[in-house]
């Protein structure tokens, strides 16, 4: 941060983390994650000692809250969401909440309306409609 | 949750005893000991959670510790963080439930605080479940999912962990 304005996420204005690093969603975790799961229990014969709590939780956060679970799927959405001129931040919050409608998706992410990139409201129904396009093909 | 993937370094510390002359058996004490660095370090204010080690990138020159003969190895690996954010989105679900409001979870974070005064129409039902009813007749008890609005956050240092408060004042918040 550079600490002169109050982080808040719903300005975009957050850590310059979250703008220079590669941001994942819930979904993209959860394969991340259950890969890592079975190389750490093959690894160690204590697999206890590396697999922290922070670790575990995660993983059954992101499983149970995954929209998306087919790899093939995991990868469309980001293609697709990648199409439209948004930040890694807001990419990630769309993906792993899945708004309904236009208005909805305003509301959990109301950058995407003040940064003057998507204007349109039928851009984001367009945007919506492909992913729910993705889920109903997975 | 919006997860990251960040580059950054670490001194892995290494006993005489695990040097071997086999590289590959150094190589593998070196990543057993930065997890169990990682795991044990849990988070820290500024990257937020340390849920995992993703890739190790390289292992610089060691360094002999003179008093002791440990080695310190300097690397650079990627780890993936979860760093909560004020005015984010995030889905959780009902821990506690208390007079004054709720506690809930999400993810690797354990102790975010819904107060009563940030729930709008809810108010508390005591019994042997006890809950938050809305006049909509909307429940929030234990194990209720909720979307939920980050309204601030604290890091607290002795336990290594951070601290949020919620709010559902906002459209679209509330059990789902």
């Amino acid at each position: 941060m550079s600490g002169e304005e109050e982080e808040n996420a719903a300005e975009l204005k957050i850590g310059e983390e979250f703008l220079k690093a590669k941001c994942l969603m819930n979904c993209e975790v959860a394969i991340i994650l259950d890969h890592k799961y079975e190389q750490l229990q093959q690894m160690s014969d204590d697999p206890t000692n590396q697999i922290s709590q922070v670790f575990e939780k995660s993983l059954q956060y992101v499983k149970r809250f995954s929209r998306y679970k087919n790899p093939d799927a995991v990868r469309q959405v980001r293609e697709v969401l990648s199409r439209y001129k948004l930040a890694e931040f807001e990419l990630c919050v769309l993906g792993n909440l899945c708004p309904e409608t236009v208005e909805e998706a305003i509301a959990m992410v109301p950058s995407i309306k003040n940064k003057g990139r998507i204007q349109e409201d039928d851009q984001i129904e367009k945007l919506l409609n492909d992913l729910s396009l993705i889920k109903k093909f997975e | 949750m919006v997860f990251l993937e960040v580059e950054m370094p670490w001194n892995v510390l290494i006993s005489p005893d695990q040097l071997s002359p086999k590289g590959l058996l150094l190589q593998k004490a070196i990543i057993v000991r930065l997890l169990e660095d990682i795991a044990n370090r849990k988070a820290s204010k500024e990257h937020g959670y340390y849920i995992a080690v993703t890739a190790l990138n390289s292992i610089d020159e060691g360094k002999v510790r003179e008093l002791t003969g440990d080695v310190l190895f300097p690397v650079s690996f990627n780890c993936l963080t979860q760093k909560p954010t004020k005015g984010e989105i995030l889905v959780g679900s009902v821990d506690k439930i208390l007079k004054h409001g709720i506690f809930l979870k999400s993810g690797p974070i354990d102790s975010i605080f819904l107060s009563e005064k940030m729930m709008r129409d809810y108010k508390y039902v005591a019994g042997e479940n006890p809950m938050f009813l809305s006049e909509k007749h909307s429940k929030l008890e234990k194990d209720t999912v909720v979307r939920f609005k980050v309204l601030g956050l604290k890091w607290l240092e002795a336990d290594r962990q951070f601290q949020l408060l919620a709010t559902l004042a906002g459209d679209f918040l509330g059990p789902i």
